[in-house]
């Protein structure tokens, strides 16, 4: 969250700058682009729920990844391959940066604390190399997890642990494939209860 | 919230930027030059149209005009049908939209356009005048086609093709039906607000017929032969509900031309059908208003420039959603409010004195097969040759061999999509 704070008028001043300059000829402004994912991820990417991922505020690099992940068929998926494979590359740049610049809203959802006490302890022994400050912190491949919908968390791991090794990075797949279904379920409530 | 600051933050950056560059101008005169939007409709579109303005340039006047205090929504009614939810659930108000994006909601119905004086008229004699006008009406009934079926018959026959009394009426119906029985719904010719739509119909009554009354039949009188989503229902009917759907296209004798609501008789073109519940979803056209105001051609809908949706017929007024022309855009909801940006986008730049900003729009159609069985199609589309067109390679259905998880999980996406499009309409 720190780096938001300093970055925030900045990329205000550069979202104006971005739509005229789309505006001049037939490219499509960021904003014109990253609108119609509101119908499913909510008014500026703050999901209104359930398994449906929060994406405002998420980092950029992270965002436009899994966009391209999505296009290619890396990344799984039941209908986001469909819809990336409508934009070219500069498109799903443009995507992910508009969205990233918007503010994060956590799920207003009360974590089970019982689940959430469990989490915490596979989050402290597993996780919290790369998923700094309680899942708060995000830096280039690693998304924010604090405050998500728990639904989404859920398969999210669910499908990371269903590949196994294959799940990327690979250090997680490997430790994703050992929890049981209740420990899943256990750090989605931990990450909802960090928000 | 956090999302209003940023709102504010950028609000605060535009006027102070207005007030800049016009120096001491009061700010008795700014309210007076205020840029005024009258949108009709606070439906899938107009809602949309509406806040998104707002949400752009909030220095313009936005009055949202709805002859429903409360507005029902059409997606997700089949499951009122199906007995899965109440219609509370899918029943909105205005008062969100109006604290967190100054959106100024009226409850009137609009009586007449008048493109010359730019006002409309509602009851009351009120007028509203805009520089813009923004029409979203939604759908109204061709009852010409069809001997027999009008408005009295759809009391009879409900349609539930707009969400609300009709939808609580076919309820009922099919909770008073026998075990047994045999409920029909006939489908309408293209086009028509959601083409998906019939067909999870059948597939949720069936859900409910399955648990409550086995015996019964589901026969579907279509006038078309052949339907959106066509093999992925029939694949999802045949596991779910054995054969206790059936299909009657066009050519087999599916048409209907006369009904006769006091026996319950569908009149076709080749057999007589008497059921115990009919669902007669008739043939459709653009909202009354459109008619009334002039924006509509001979197809009965209404032909718009497909970058901004401003009315080919009509300077400043523009028509989104169901009421439009959109090119290869289905009547859908998704369709509505991803044509309501494009459109708040284009009347935000040309009151600003600038070129309407190059379009971008999607849709998406979850149906609801089973409660652990959804399917979806989705579509990006651009503007091509001045047309709406899908976006070669990207789009298409789920896939037939999807696995269980899948299915399960598009009836979450199916129920994520429908908090989030309502949050996004109406928060
Ligand atoms: C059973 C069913 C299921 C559906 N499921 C889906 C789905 O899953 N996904 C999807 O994307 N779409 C779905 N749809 C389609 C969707 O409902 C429509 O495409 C969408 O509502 C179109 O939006 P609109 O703004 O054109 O019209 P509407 O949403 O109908 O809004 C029109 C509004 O205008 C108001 N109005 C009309 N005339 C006047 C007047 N003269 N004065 C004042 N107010 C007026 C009406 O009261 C209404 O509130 C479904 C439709 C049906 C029938």
């Amino acid at each position: 969250m720190k780096k938001r704070k300093t970055v925030f008028p900045a990329a205000v001043i550069a979202g104006i700058m971005l739509t005229g300059l789309a505006q001049a000829g037939g490219v499509r402004s960021p904003s014109m682009l990253a609108n119609t994912c509101a119908g499913c991820h909510g008014t500026n990417g703050a999901s209104a729920g359930d398994y449906m991922p929060i994406i405002g505020g998420m980092e950029k690099e992270y965002l436009y990844t899994s966009l391209s992940e999505y296009k290619s068929g890396e990344r799984d998926s039941t209908i986001m391959g469909r819809i990336a494979k409508g934009y070219s590359d500069q498109e799903l740049k443009a995507i992910a940066s508009y969205i990233a610049r918007q503010p994060w809203v956590s799920s207003p959802l009360q974590a089970d604390s019982k689940l959430a006490a469990m989490g915490k302890a596979i989050h402290e022994e597993k996780c919290k190399t790369c998923h700094e400050e309680g899942g708060r912190l995000q830096e280039d491949e690693t998304p924010r997890l604090a405050g998500q919908w728990p639904d989404y968390t859920l398969v999210f791991l669910e499908d990371c642990r269903a590949k196994g090794e294959r799940c990327e990075p690979r250090k997680m797949g490997k430790r994703v494939m050992e929890l049981s279904d209740e420990e899943l379920k256990a750090m989605a409530h931990y990450y909802l209860s960090e928000k | 919230m956090a999302a209003m600051k940023r709102r504010d933050f950028v609000k605060a950056a535009g006027a102070a930027a207005v007030l800049g560059s016009l120096g001491g101008v009061s700010s008795l005169t700014l309210a007076q030059s205020k840029k005024r939007v009258v949108v009709v409709g606070g439906g899938y579109g107009g809602a949309i149209a509406a806040k998104y303005i707002r949400m752009a340039d909030p220095t313009i006047d936005v009055r949202l005009i709805d002859q429903n205090s409360r507005f029902v929504s059409c997606p997700l009614s089949n499951e009122v049908l199906g007995g899965e939810r109440d219609i509370a659930s899918l029943t909105f108000g205005y008062s969100d939209l109006s604290a967190n994006h100054g959106v100024r909601f009226v409850n009137n119905e609009i009586l007449e356009i008048n493109p010359e004086k730019n006002y409309v008229l509602g009851n009351g004699n009120l007028k509203y005048f805009y520089d813009k006008l923004v029409v979203s009406p939604g759908i109204s009934f061709d009852f010409d086609q069809v001997t027999g079926y009008d408005e009295a018959a759809t009391k009879v026959m409900p349609h539930a093709w707009k969400a609300g009394p009709q939808t609580l009426l076919l309820r009922k119906q099919l909770e008073a039906m026998p075990d047994g029985g045999v409920f029909y719904i006939v489908a309408p010719p293209n086009p028509f607000r959601c083409p998906p739509g019939p067909y999870e119909r059948a597939a949720q009554v069936a859900h409910y017929f399955k648990n409550h009354k086995p015996k019964s039949k589901i026969i579907i009188l279509d006038a078309k032969d052949k339907f959106s989503k066509q093999g992925l229902f029939t694949q999802g009917w045949k596991m779910h509900y054995g054969d206790m759907i059936q299909w009657v296209s066009g050519a087999e004798g599916g048409i209907i031309d006369e009904v006769d609501p006091a026996s319950m008789t569908l009149i076709g073109q080749v057999d007589e059908f008497k059921g115990d519940v009919v669902n007669f979803i008739p043939a459709q056209k653009a909202g009354k208003l459109a008619h009334v105001g002039g924006l509509t051609d001979e197809s009965g809908w209404c032909p718009v420039d497909q970058k901004t949706f401003e009315s080919s017929i009509h300077k400043d007024i523009h028509v989104i959603g169901d009421a439009s022309i959109a090119g290869k855009m289905p009547k859908s909801g998704y369709a509505a409010n991803s044509q309501g940006k494009v459109c708040a986008a284009a009347v935000v730049a040309a009151l600003n004195g600038k070129p309407a900003p190059e379009p971008s729009y999607v849709n998406t159609c979850y149906s609801i097969i089973a409660p652990d069985h959804g399917i979806s199609v989705a579509a990006v589309y651009q503007l091509k040759d001045g047309t709406i067109q899908g976006v070669e390679g990207a789009g298409g259905l789920s896939p037939m061999d999807a696995s269980e998880r899948t299915r399960a999980l598009e009836v979450e996406y199916a129920l994520g999509w429908f908090k989030n499009i309502a949050a996004d309409m109406f928060t």
